[in-house]
């Protein structure tokens, strides 16, 4: 395992931030931790980089106990969310800045740094200074910065979240791109679900310090484990039925949602008068003369498909996926249904029921 | 048409808005600096027209010894303070910088607690302190010198200890705007040299001290040009003794106006000090300027 985490705590003060995270990080893999501000993140990055001291459990790297050791010497290198480009030298000098310090020979600094800007394409930017840069090349130079150093593991905290949104999509590609090249471990923090689902071996999905679930991004959006990982993963994200369940006919649990009769396929057999809450994700809806009455109020038209939101009775919303040419009219009543083997039920806790 | 009255219109509202900085200005800097520099070229006695004498001010400056001593006091004066007061403010504020919370609140107002203090209190203060019979102090002297030590009296120390009153006074505001800059710094950058493996004095020497530089270049340059014009604590507690030995421009240009009625000639001093503290912070502030590009 490159980095194992056992029994992780973190506090400030008396505010526990990071409650008791255990998890394994396998050599090469690019994993990721998601999930919303304040989960906890970007704390348990940082924990793992040594710029925060754990509280309790046990940080290996490479199979050694590092939870003491200074940042330094734990073979890690981190990109900043602001990138920490030192402004006051050229780009050459921040991405030889380790170096320098190390007293690295002039050879081998040379080396190193033309060796990382050119898998960055950054040859031609070397002379200047970071405040003559783009965006996009900043980020590129904290990222060589962090190449020259040839860690164990990659950190990466929310950094391409001070790019436009176009910069971000081809950063994404960039990165994805550069872990096949170099093959390291890295480990990404973001909280955005999209940068989570494309460049992820492993994702982690956190919230409240808890790692809610992990596993490699299509098992989290098919088998979601809970509520929150089944919202939080998808987008756009998936739609939340209340309902209660009525009986079941053989491994069918039949369910009511708004007077109208729903069934799923699951193994757990919930009594009948079970409050439950129904997933259904947005392009397993289909548009049909029977099923869940709703109300057209609008359509979010992408080309090739779009997004209709309707309106519940009780006026809460349902998105729902449409590729099949003209769609409803707004104020229109349409009729939706599921199949069986889509529908995920989860109890009153959030937990699913499989 | 309508563009051209608002045109007009913004105009007359800059002009309005400027007005009272350029009244006030021209009132108060620019007159009586030009005034200053014409009466410079006359005979005049403080108050009263005199005869214009061209250059003959200057000439008799280049033969006034006092003016040579005077010069060459403002010049210890300002090797005395410039430098160490910056170097010391940097310490103090690398020191508070590290501290925490209500201390570093409670350390900070202890040293910027002199600053407030009108220079009279702060020279009273120091000449009780530094009394040659009762002075608190003089016990120090006494056990590192083996005797007491007449500061004020002493030809030797008493430039030096001008120089340490006022920078126990004036070093308050410098360690603030050394706070300030330190505070500009990101924390991202320690973060990222710690991970990089600097030590302390790598992080000060690679990191802290050329992005600190623009302040620093500052508060040479305003020390340059305040230590230059050194009148106050020389006037209150040496009088520019002993042997004329703390003697100052400004004190120069106070004796000759004030107490000999020779405007002329005062004002010619006054020219030649305004002309040096000019060239001299110009200087100091390009080339430190370029220094920090490099």
């Amino acid at each position: 395992m490159a980095v194992q985490l056992r029994n992780v705590r973190k506090s400030f003060g008396t505010v526990e931030v990071i409650h008791d995270v255990s998890m394994d990080i396998a050599a090469g893999e690019f994993a990721v931790f998601v999930g919303p501000s304040g989960c906890g993140k970007s704390t348990l990055l940082r924990t793992i980089a040594g710029l925060e001291d754990t509280s309790s459990g046990q940080i290996s790297i490479e199979e050694q106990d590092v939870t003491w050791t200074e940042p330094a010497k734990r073979g890690v290198a981190m990109v900043f969310q602001s990138y920490a480009l030192y402004p006051h030298l050229s780009v050459y000098e921040n991405m030889a800045f380790s170096l320098r310090l190390r007293r690295a020979s002039k050879r081998e600094i040379e080396e190193k740094v033309l060796e990382a800007a050119a898998i960055l394409r950054l040859e031609e930017q070397l002379h200047k200074k970071p405040s003559q840069l783009s965006g996009g090349q900043r980020q590129r130079v904290a990222i060589g910065r962090a190449i020259v150093r040839q860690p164990k593991v990659f950190l990466f905290d929310e950094p391409l979240s001070n790019l436009d949104a176009e910069l971000r999509v081809q950063m994404r590609l960039e990165l994805a791109r550069l872990h096949k090249q170099i093959g390291a471990t890295m480990i990404y923090v973001t909280h955005d679900q999209v940068e989570a689902m494309t460049l992820a071996d492993k994702i982690f999905v956190l919230k409240g310090g808890i790692v809610q679930q992990s596993g490699r991004p299509l098992d989290l959006y098919r088998d979601p484990d809970n509520r929150f990982v089944a919202g939080f993963i998808g987008s756009p994200a998936m739609n939340f039925l209340e309902g209660t369940v009525t009986g079941r006919e053989g491994d069918l649990t039949i369910l009511e949602v708004d007077r109208t009769e729903m069934v799923a396929r699951i193994d757990a057999t919930p009594a009948p008068g079970t409050s439950v809450a129904l997933g259904l994700r947005p392009e397993h809806i289909r548009v049909g003369e029977t099923g869940l009455p709703v109300r057209m109020e609008m359509a979010e038209e992408l080309g090739g498909l779009s997004f209709l939101h309707t309106r519940r009775p009780d006026m809460s919303e349902i998105v729902v996926e449409w590729r099949d040419g003209e769609h409803a009219r707004m104020g229109e009543t349409l009729h939706l249904a599921c199949s069986p083997d889509k529908i995920m039920v989860f109890d009153t806790e959030g937990h699913r029921m499989r | 048409m309508a563009m051209i009255t608002n045109r007009r219109r913004d105009v007359a509202v800059a002009m309005s808005l400027i007005a009272p900085f350029v009244v006030t200005f021209a009132l108060v800097f620019l007159y009586p600096t030009v005034r200053m520099v014409l009466l410079s070229f006359t005979d005049a006695p403080l108050i009263g027209n005199g005869h214009w004498i061209g250059l003959e001010n200057f000439k008799r400056l280049m033969s006034d010894r006092l003016f040579f001593t005077s010069l060459k006091n403002n010049g210890y004066f300002v090797l005395l303070t410039v430098v160490p007061t910056t170097a010391l403010a940097l310490a103090i504020a690398l020191t508070i910088n590290r501290l925490k919370g209500a201390l570093q609140a409670l350390v900070l107002a202890l040293f910027f607690l002199p600053y407030i203090l009108p220079v009279s209190v702060v020279t009273e203060i120091w000449m009780w302190m530094l009394d040659f019979q009762f002075g608190i102090i003089q016990p120090l002297f006494a056990s590192l010198y083996g005797k007491s030590i007449p500061v004020f009296k002493n030809p030797y120390w008493v430039m030096p200890t001008v120089a340490a009153v006022t920078i126990w006074w004036t070093n308050g505001f410098n360690v603030l705007l050394f706070i300030a800059g330190l505070r500009n710094i990101p924390q991202d950058f320690y973060e990222a040299a710690s991970l990089d493996g600097a030590t302390r004095w790598q992080m000060f020497r690679r990191v802290t001290w050329p992005l600190l530089w623009p302040v620093t270049a500052l508060i040479l340059t305003l020390q340059l040009i305040l230590q230059l014009k050194i009148f106050d604590q020389v006037y209150l507690m040496s009088k520019g003794g002993p042997f004329n030995s703390s003697y100052v421009l400004l004190l120069m240009v106070y004796r000759e106006a004030f107490q000999l009625n020779h405007g002329g000639y005062a004002s010619a001093i006054a020219v030649v000090l305004f002309v040096v503290i000019m060239v001299v912070s110009v200087l100091q502030f390009q080339l430190l300027r370029s220094r920090g590009q490099k």
